[in-house]
């Protein structure tokens, strides 16, 4: 296999499978470093309220404690940064250890460390907070009106922003059909099977080794950089395997900050291994928004109007959550050309734990909206839910396309993808078992259709390939697996351009140290971004390599050509390991591709027990179009993943919080997700539009499934359901909602 | 996730479980499936604990006579097999698999479940339902607590402070009875939103007797005798399977608020489910 052709495309085994399959992958818990002090937080246990004192005296006297420490006992403790959107975090400054206020349950109040979590743990169940309560907001749209005021003198809306333009009325009263939903985005916990982990050593230079499950590492390093006065070069962060991130791994959170403190206090290693419960109640929380949506139009079931107010809650802190809504809005629009577009979106803190962007960040909220309104419309004008979206896609020949709101789709083919779903889903098949059932009184069966675009990529990134003397090539980037497989699909990339086996390729990431720069891993960047990078970094290693070589040979360099590994001029030829013997031979690249949207179509088939209203996904149909894809198999596997996630938000999973503010769904016996048992028969298929804006072709993949399987599965239960209305079927659909829905 | 601290202590007979339970601060270590997670949220702080693992004949599961004796090491995964013959071992059989997973059922215990005495739990309700007996061991010896007795409230049960569940022992069901289970839930492995057991016995085509246990639809196992008077003496044909439903629900049910449920809905999945179980005993037996 060493074709270009053959490398991309192929369905190659995932090299880190092998440690990772038996247990021999290394996690930040894994490490073993010597004096290394375990660090526990204590936790506010109001949701709201006046922070009077924290007393730690019980907790310093107990043996094999080190430390436990508030906000005054660490000076010069820096604020939160904002991940993306300062504006919003203007007089609402986040300290790492609650000050004299605390806005949500398990916000941190001070740090414990001992010897080891078990004496940290009793250290922490020693400590008394002496919090007077304060009126708690739990719902964004009740905060954004409500005279309680989580940061007095700046309002509880951090954001607000408009999109496309205010609506003509007049549209509403001539449109033949007008639908009015509305919809909850309910709050979900990311659920990594590793947990937030960070371990933090100070160096005798005054420098810090940081081992970190993480998503973005460069970043974390200008953060910790930034907030401590030292140089970003004096910070080196490392991140090991990683248990899943999904969006809650990008972000500075306070804990990191406060580790980092306490141990340059007690000049000694620390680290910090969030547990299950803390994970599910304490931030991240992911969705969460409150949507409202009108859409208009004719009898032939064009769409003539779409309004959406959005209310997204971002938790008592809007520093990692108040962007997420925006891509929603920018998204709002999805796989349709609709004349008039606007959308309304406010950003809102409230006493629940902060959110954050989690698998889909904004992309599944748009298209939930979307689609389960077209659904709608469809059902109003008694039309095929397929052909009321065939006939507002935009066509292919419309790319690039500017939407209302501001974004320029590449390119797309929606309704290929959408034929290749129904055919994969046999949906005129279901159709005729639906009527059947119907018509003999068996348990009603219900037929949903998503048709969604995405975006995937954003900035730059930085790849690096470098020929060694022993005829190997080592690929650099800024990317960062969180279990993505770039280890085996980045090398296929560079592989592919050098025409060499890809097991000669090796690659590193994840160590600051080594990879001058980088952006990281999250909306589905990796191989659209980091892919690209590689692979011109690759091709001018070669143009790199001729050089030489036209020089060594003092040959003109039109005369020197590459071919799978060996350059040959005339009767001449060199391979990369000659050139590379003769020094370094190494091309870095900084790539900042545009970015790109990919699409797709799911089908999801299910039955709804006309008793108990459960729902069982009988069928479920993926068809995505990621471009080009690299390694089928790793793409399969984020597809599979997602699916699951998806499936998760529409019937299982959600944070519950109780009046007082308190997460109810404290363990995975209350916070139910999917497991093997739930998942149902489902098909994964694709279509491919490369993208026209880079030469490797790849857009995103990787979030695809929490964002079409979501509103295939709502349409097919309100299909199911034969639900005119259906504001009262909110996610997640568990049976007594169905079974109210219904009645 | 850590424990409070707590000493450990191995019990070899039933004398030392007794004697390591009088501090009142010792919790019984058997399976662990619901104490170790509670103790690692520190919701529950046992100064103490004594393992009951290695106690000789703990583990005893056995017909005698027209009960079935299980002591209290006798996992739930004992019943997923034919040990247990005729109809009552094809009732335990068929309520064991919906115990959570392997792994669980594998290691935890019935009479550990008993004696925790979750509300969503399965055992409690069907060993109330069959009207079994539990002996409990304290200081002063032997005591018999009949299960309708012994349940109390969620997590409530009648044994007092330093005593031990030693045994229980559940009627075995008439050759004839027909058994039937039916169960609610949301997803495979959490816990039931609601359960029915049902045990009926025909006589010349007629209900003769019947045990109808319900699941998570009170504070407390219950026993459904308005159910089973509905079916007395009637065929168990579809109008007497539907009475015994809306008796179940409107009588014999007492819901509790619960998420994801409010109480007319979880009456009427009573009903429901009720009649699913008795039409499970008639048509599979």
């Amino acid at each position: 296999m060493s074709a270009t052709s053959d490398v991309i495309g192929a369905r190659l085994p995932r090299r880190e499978d092998d440690r990772l399959v038996r247990g021999a992958g290394c996690y930040v818990g894994d490490l073993r470093i010597e004096g290394c002090l375990d660090a526990v937080f204590v936790r506010s246990e109001a949701a709201h309220g006046v922070l009077r004192g924290v007393d730690l005296d019980a907790a310093r006297a107990l043996p094999r404690v080190a430390a436990a420490w508030a906000y005054a006992d660490l000076p010069f403790l820096p604020d939160v940064p904002p991940m993306m959107d300062p504006d919003s975090v203007r007089g609402r400054p986040w300290p790492p250890l609650a000050t004299d206020r605390v806005r949500y349950a398990g916000q941190p109040v001070a740090i414990v460390v001992g010897d080891d979590r078990y004496v940290a743990e009793d250290a922490r169940d020693a400590v008394r907070a002496d919090i007077d309560p304060l009126p708690v907001l739990l719902d964004p749209t009740d905060a954004a009106g409500s005279d309680v005021q989580l940061f007095p003198g700046s309002g509880n809306v951090a954001a607000e922003k408009e999109f496309g333009d205010p609506i003509d009325g007049a549209v509403w009263e001539q449109a033949t059909v007008v639908v009015e939903a509305s919809y909850r985005q309910q709050l979900l916990a990311h659920t990594y099977m590793e947990n937030r982990a960070i371990l933090v050593r100070p160096e005798d230079d005054g420098g810090l080794t940081v081992w970190v499950s993480h998503q973005a590492p460069h970043r974390l390093r200008r953060d910790i950089a930034g907030g401590f006065g030292l140089r970003e070069e004096q910070v080196h962060v490392i991140v090991p395997d990683v248990g899943g991130a999904f969006g809650g791994k990008s972000e500075t959170w306070p804990e990191y900050f406060v580790v980092v403190a306490a141990a340059r206090r007690l000049g000694r290693p620390v680290r910090w291994l969030e547990d299950r419960a803390e994970a599910l109640t304490g931030p991240p929380h992911g969705r969460g928004q409150n949507q409202r949506v009108r859409m208009a139009a004719d009898a032939d079931g064009r769409i003539l109007a779409y309004e959406l107010h959005i209310d997204a809650d971002v938790g008592g802190y809007p520093h990692t959550g108040s962007f997420v809504p925006m891509a929603t809005s920018m998204m709002a629009t999805g796989a349709y050309a609709i004349p008039q577009v606007h959308v309304r979106t406010r950003a809102v803190v409230t006493n629940t734990a902060p959110t954050a962007p989690y698998r889909g960040a904004g992309r599944p909220e748009a298209a939930s909206a979307i689609e389960r309104t077209v659904d709608l419309l469809a059902h109003r004008l008694g039309r095929d839910p397929g052909e009321v979206r065939r006939r507002n896609f935009i066509w292919p020949d419309a790319f690039p396309y500017d939407t209302p709101t501001g974004f320029t789709y590449d390119s797309g083919d929606y309704a290929k993808a959408l034929e290749v779903a129904l055919n994969e889903l046999d949906y005129d098949g279901w159709r005729a078992e639906q009527a059947r059932r119907a018509a003999v009184g068996e348990p009603p069966i219900g037929i949903g259709l998503c048709t969604y675009v995405e975006r995937s990529g954003a900035g730059e990134e930085f790849g690096a390939v470098e020929a060694c003397a022993d005829g190997s090539f080592v690929a650099l980037s800024g990317c960062c697996s969180t279990g993505q497989g770039h280890e085996t699909s980045f090398p296929q990339v560079v592989a592919a351009v050098l025409g060499v086996e890809p097991q000669r390729v090796r690659l590193i990431e994840r160590d600051t140290a080594i990879i001058p720069q980088g952006i990281g891993s999250f909306a589905s960047r990796s191989m659209q971004t980091g892919g690209a990078a590689l692979h011109r970094a690759a091709g001018r290693l070669i143009d790199a390599a001729r050089q030489r070589i036209a020089e060594r040979w003092a040959v003109p360099v039109a005369e020197v050509t590459y071919e799978a590994g060996v350059l040959t001029a005339g009767e001449r030829s060199a391979s990369m390991a000659d050139v590379a013997a003769g020094g370094v031979l190494r091309a870095d690249e900084t790539y900042a591709p545009p970015e790109a949207f990919p699409f797709g179509a799911y089908g999801a088939v299910v039955e709804v027990d006309p008793e108990l209203g459960k729902v069982s996904v009988l069928r479920l149909v993926a068809v995505d179009d990621y471009g080009v894809v690299v390694n089928p198999l790793i793409v399969d596997g984020q597809g599979r993943g997602s699916t699951v996630q998806g499936i998760g938000q529409a019937l299982y999973e959600d944070v519950r919080y109780d009046s007082d503010g308190l997460v109810e769904t404290r363990s995975l016996l209350d916070y139910l997700v999917p497991t093997i048992s739930e998942l149902p028969p489902t098909r994964f298929a694709e279509t491919c539009t490369p993208n026209p804006n880079t030469p490797l072709g790849a857009k995103g993949a990787g979030e695809a499934g929490c964002i079409g399987a979501p509103p295939a599965i709502v349409n097919a239960v309100a299909d199911a359901l034969g639900l005119r209305e259906r504001d009262a079927l909110q996610m997640p659909l568990t049976p007594y909602t169905c079974w109210s829905a219904a009645r | 996730m850590k424990p409070a601290p707590f000493s450990y202590v191995v019990a070899r007979s039933a004398d030392d479980v007794v004697a390591a339970l009088a501090d009142g601060r010792t919790d019984v270590l058997a399976g662990g499936q619901s104490l170790v997670l509670e103790m690692n949220y520190r919701a529950r702080r046992p100064a103490r604990l004594v393992d009951i693992n290695r106690v000789p004949g703990f583990d005893r599961l056995e017909p005698d006579g027209d009960v079935l004796r299980v002591g209290p090491l006798v996992r739930h995964r004992a019943f997923e097999g034919d040990t247990v013959p005729g109809p009552l071992g094809t009732l335990l059989r068929r309520v064991v698999h919906h115990i959570a997973h392997p792994p669980i059922r594998a290691r935890g215990t019935l009479l550990g479940s008993l004696a925790y005495a979750h509300p969503a739990a399965e055992w409690p309700a069907v060993v109330t339902a069959l009207g079994a007996d539990l002996e409990l061991t304290g200081r002063d010896g032997h005591r018999t607590v009949s299960a309708a007795d012994f349940f109390r409230g969620p997590f409530d049960t009648a044994r007092r402070a330093g005593e031990l569940l030693t045994e229980l022992r559940v009627p075995l069901l008439p050759p004839g009875t027909r058994v039937g289970f039916a169960e609610h839930r949301r997803t495979h492995a959490s816990f039931a939103q609601l359960a029915v057991i049902a045990a009926v016995t025909l006589t010349q085509g007629r209900v003769s007797a019947a045990r109808i246990g319900l699941v998570n639809a009170a504070d407390r196992p219950v026993r459904a005798h308005g159910a089973e008077a509905a079916l007395l003496n009637r065929p168990l044909d579809d109008p007497a399977i539907t009475e015994a439903g809306r008796v179940a629900a409107e009588q014999d049910a007492d819901p509790r608020p619960q998420p994801h449920a409010d109480l007319g809905y979880q009456r009427h999945a009573v009903a429901v489910l009720t009649r699913r179980a008795l039409a499970q005993a008639r048509d599979q037996g």
